[in-house]
């Protein structure tokens, strides 16, 4: 580093006056100064307080090994799973009947970002890591094939053992190489919302949503036709395969995904469609959910694709579109009702859990996946149930009768592709999406070049 | 005591002096970067359960993975424009902060704002500010039926901006901190020989200002090299892996993929080509030390 | 000729701010809008305070006020506790291996984060340092330290070395006439880093959601992102809580930016 030419100077420095004037530069020097220090000596204890803290209560054994009895000798099950968003009573009372019934067994349960990407990181962390805790723990649907095949999911019975209770859409998402590895705990479907007073009846095809979205645009100056997620992320995926399946596409043979099928390139071509004729605006190839359901609510759209969560705040005091909206399946080019994609989580079972705490974990998962407990998500937490017959309980057609009335499309929903190879592949096809709809690429090359990375990915087809 | 003597002394103090920074360095960092490397050499999807050593097939598959180049290409130029962008900026600005004025004060913290905000916080700011349809900036910027953040080309400008607008404060911060150094005689003396301010600052100002902006580039282009939180945050990477940078790519090989071998070699090569450049800069550095 | 130039700094500076404090500012007002007006075109109505309520009456994100002012408090200290001696080493005395010091640290903060998360988790879960804040502090001082140690050499290479080699004649040892005589006068290099170093720990992302998993644990970055529910998110709500996560740093802005300021102590030299 070079020094400077001459002496540091000594004596005045006029920088050194401060704003303002004399009075107030020396109040401020007296008060910063003093108030300095004092900051800087709390910080310090506060430091040195928090490191004597942790010293002192650090664990002999490492966190992989925790203890298995709590000092009250009650044997304790750790519950990861997101926050439920509401009342926070009706969950925990749920939590404290399950250890009324079980004595001698305490829930603990650890928050999870919502963000399904954050999550997913931690348990890779803390999985691959070989950790004993969660007892219990949430998985977004499209991991099971995944944290079955990497052995962090107890395998809980044959294929046959949630039919009939669940949804067949949900069973479908819990059932890998002809074993169930978790149980579904609420769902979520794509559905297509609408203006009423706009558009009367739902589309059922293609070309009726844009005939009847470009009608009313033509009314209203302004007015977008078809808000969908169009940003490069997971819910582009979505949005791609319902239009994919829309066409007359399925997915390919079980666990493999047919990228660059004609219907997938006529699904993709339609989505560029909307973009690029001005039905949908140029903000949606960076829309996520919110800014779909944002624009949707300010009156802006005809149509949105949307999850059910929407629905609440649509139908919000002070909503513009409030008793306007319909909602009804995703239309296709045949006609018949579409699928949505199946969204949702599951609860499952931490193989490496302590042996004291099997049967505890096993039987706090029954509790959260039965009857009553979906009952309790729909009503107080706006939940759609994974399970048959929570559609008819009375407490949730009293309640909550739109989640109630979704059944029949919740049923029609389908899984995404069920494979190990699921995240491993989302970002290829998320990057060929996302070419196809922001027109980088016609749909026909990105979609083979999504196929080319996919199938070497997972190596050749068997 | 004698000169050798008192160099040993003054030696072994020095190690007493350095040593609990080596300790932390060592002890934290360096066993993690190793075992990156360690894992480079392997074939490891989590997922799979596969661990087996591969040599260095990880890095052959990086030559020939294309998006891998595009990647590092597109991080090479987020980097060149974003540090440029951000020293021209920051260079007036600590000028301005460097004089007395009233408010001073509250200016200086107030410069400091963008830069104090979590990185995930201001991508969302921003990421809103774009929106062209309620965002602020579409409503200014003239003819502006372009969604920056969802074309491809314009997304990744949009990043620069973000990232111009959060660390500009950073770079001015350390400009104010070497511009206190340059003593006020200099000044003195050069005014009373008359002259003016552009020579001031062309002939005074900014050879002394040097080691401090060397440094201020040195580890912004470090930074801008490895930028994760503001992309991700914005556009995770798209539209179109257009805004995917080296940082981006990696995450996604070892967080989502959960291929920790190839994510990992990665990283090293990342961690090459940023020490590459910072070997380039410290040369310079060297040589303005010199001149 | 003087009002012109007056005019023009004025401009600046109005300019300067608009471009630096335009988005905090209209996300302070986001922070107020009601929430069934976000996202519209056209300014809000009117003015609530019911997304301040709401972010407010989360404890966990109170918690992580507290959490984030601990871990970043420590984190400085402990960059400064081991980086100014080993600066002021580098800087004056000679170290065995200065160049591959400096260099290896540099070396280490050019690592991406990313791909040290692993490692580092099973490292601190050997130490029983996971899910705690000490655990936190560690990670963020070794890769806080090599900044710290750059600027602080830096630094202390500015000051003169006629200070240093006067108190050695005077018969200082080295660690004396560091403790007294140049530590003093390194307030604006100290104040500067521990600024730095602070605002780094504060807003550091991934590590703190790796290692932290207790709710009462985590740190701000993480408690804002985690306002979020699976679809929804509370914009309202987490801008409030963006200012209110901003001001701490303000205020120690404020309060350290004279001695960023401060020129060399007067006489020290002359004298």
């Amino acid at each position: 580093m070079r020094q400077p030419a001459a002496p540091a100077s000594s004596a005045s420095n006029p920088r050194a006056a401060g704003p303002g004037g004399p009075v107030w530069s020396r109040l401020q020097s007296c008060a910063s100064r003093a108030l300095r220090h004092q900051l800087l000596r709390l910080l310090l204890s506060a430091a040195l307080a928090v490191a004597g803290l942790e010293a002192c209560r650090r664990r002999a054994p490492d966190d992989a090994d925790p203890p298995a009895k709590e000092a009250g000798g009650d044997v304790r099950v750790v519950l990861a799973m997101q926050p439920l968003w509401g009342p926070a009573e009706p969950f925990r009372s749920l939590l404290r009947e399950f250890e009324r019934a079980h004595p001698g067994v305490a829930v603990e349960v650890r928050t999870l970002p919502n963000a399904s990407d954050l999550t997913y990181q931690a348990f890779l962390t803390a999985f691959g890591g070989g950790a004993r805790e969660p007892d219990v723990f949430v998985l977004d649907v499209v991991w099971l094939a995944g944290f079955a095949r990497a052995g962090w999911l107890e395998s809980l019975g044959d294929d046959t053992l949630l039919r009939g209770t669940f949804l067949p859409s949900a069973v479908d998402a819990a059932v890998w190489q002809a074993r169930t590895w978790a149980i579904p705990w609420f769902v979520d479907v794509g559905l297509l919302y609408r203006r009423t007073d706009l558009v009367p009846d739902a589309p059922a095809t293609f070309a009726e949503l844009e005939d009847s979205a470009r009608a009313a645009m033509a009314t209203r100056p302004g007015l977008q036709g078809f808000l969908w997620q169009g940003r490069q992320y997971e819910g582009l995926t979505c949005n791609a395969l319902e239009a994919i399946w829309g066409h007359g596409g399925e997915g390919g043979a079980p666990g493999r995904l047919t990228l660059n099928s004609p219907e997938a390139i006529a699904g993709l071509t339609w989505l560029r469609h909307t973009v690029a004729s001005g039905l949908s605006p140029p903000s949606t190839t960076s829309a996520a959910e919110e800014e779909a359901r944002r624009g949707f609510q300010q009156g802006g759209a005809v149509f949105m694709r949307n999850w059910p969560y929407a629905w609440a705040q649509l139908q919000a005091e002070g909503s513009p579109v409030r008793g306007k909206v319909g909602v009804s399946a995703l239309p296709t080019l045949s006609g018949a009702p579409g699928h949505g994609a199946l969204g949702g989580w599951l609860l499952g079972l931490n193989p490496r859990s302590l042996q004291e705490r099997r049967e505890a974990s096993r039987a706090l998962l029954a509790h959260l996946t039965s009857k009553e407990a979906a009952v309790v998500l729909a009503v107080h937490y706006a939940r759609l149930p994974a399970r048959e017959d929570a559609y008819s309980d009375p407490r949730v057609t009293g309640a909550v009768p739109f989640l109630a009335s979704l059944k029949p499309l919740v049923s029609a929903a389908r899984a995404r592709p069920v494979t190990p190879y699921y995240s491993l592949l989302a970002d290829a096809v998320q990057g060929s999406f996302s070419s196809a709809v922001t027109g980088v690429a016609a749909p026909r090359e990105a979609l083979d070049e999504g196929q080319r990375l996919a199938d070497a990915l997972m190596g050749a087809p068997p | 005591m004698s000169l050798a003597r008192r160099l040993r002394t003054e030696r072994a103090q020095a190690i007493l002096f350095v040593a609990p920074a080596v300790m932390v360095l060592v002890a934290v960092a360096l066993v993690p970067i190793l075992a990156a490397l360690w894992l480079s050499f392997h074939r490891s999807i989590l997922l799979f359960g596969e661990r087996a050593f591969v040599g260095l097939d990880n890095y052959a598959l990086l030559l020939r993975d294309t998006r891998f180049h595009a990647a590092l290409l597109r991080t090479l130029y987020f980097a060149a424009v974003a540090v440029t962008i951000e020293l021209l900026l920051a260079l007036p600005i600590a000028l301005l902060l460097h004089r007395a004025m009233p408010g001073r004060g509250f200016l200086r913290a107030a410069v400091l704002i963008p830069w104090a905000i979590p990185t995930v916080v201001s991508a969302r700011i921003w990421g809103w500010l774009f929106n062209p349809d309620y965002g602020l900036l579409p409503r200014l910027l003239p003819a502006s039926d372009v969604n920056w953040l969802g074309t491809p080309g314009y997304a990744l400008h949009a990043a620069i901006v973000v990232d111009v607008w959060k660390t500009t404060p950073f770079v001015a911060l350390l400009l104010l901190a070497g511009l206190q150094g340059i003593p006020e005689d200099l000044y003195r003396a050069a005014r009373v020989d008359g002259a003016g301010r552009w020579t001031l600052l062309t002939r005074i100002t900014l050879p002394l200002l040097m080691p401090a902006i060397l440094l201020a580039l040195l580890f912004r282009t470090l930074d801008a090299l490895r930028v994760f939180d503001a992309i991700w945050v914005l556009t995770e990477g798209g539209p179109a892996n257009t805004t995917e940078t080296l940082s981006v790519y990696a995450y996604k090989t070892l967080l989502r993929a959960g291929n920790f071998g190839y994510g990992s070699a990665q990283s090293v090569v990342t961690f090459l080509v940023v020490m590459a450049v910072g070997v380039i800069y410290l040369r310079v550095l060297g040589a303005g030390r010199e001149g | 000729m003087r009002n012109l130039t007056r005019l023009g700094r004025v401009l600046a500076v109005a300019a300067l701010l608009t471009f630096l404090l335009g988005p905090f500012l209209w996300q302070g007002l986001t922070s107020l809008t009601p929430e069934a007006e976000l996202g519209g075109r056209g300014w809000p109505s009117h003015l609530t305070w019911r997304a301040w309520a709401g972010a407010l009456a989360r404890e966990d994100f109170l918690w992580s006020l507290f959490n984030s002012l601990v871990v970043a408090a420590a984190t400085t200290c402990l960059c400064l506790l081991c980086g100014a001696p080993a600066a002021f080493a580098l800087a004056r005395l000679p170290v065995p291996g200065r160049g591959l010091l400096l260099g290896g640290a540099l070396a280490v903060s050019m690592f991406p984060p990313i791909a040290v998360v692993s490692p580092l988790y099973l490292v601190l879960q050997q130490m029983g340092l996971l899910d705690t804040r000490a655990g936190l502090v560690l990670p963020y001082a070794t890769f806080a330290l090599p900044l710290t140690l750059w600027l602080l050499t830096s630094f202390f290479r500015q000051i003169p070395s006629e200070l240093y080699r006067a108190a050695r004649v005077d018969g200082c040892t080295p660690f004396q006439a560091f403790r007294w005589v140049l530590l003093p006068v390194s307030g604006p290099g100290l104040a500067t880093t521990a600024l730095l170093v602070f605002v780094f720990a504060w807003n550091e992302f991934l590590f703190a959601l790796s290692f932290i998993h207790s709710p009462g644990r985590r740190t701000v970055p993480v408690a804002i992102s985690l306002f979020a529910a699976e679809h929804a998110e509370p914009w309202a709500e987490i801008a409030a809580a963006s200012v209110i996560a901003t001001l701490p740093l303000l205020v120690l802005t404020v309060l350290f930016q004279r001695r960023i300021v401060a020129g060399l102590t007067a006489g020290a030299v002359k004298a």
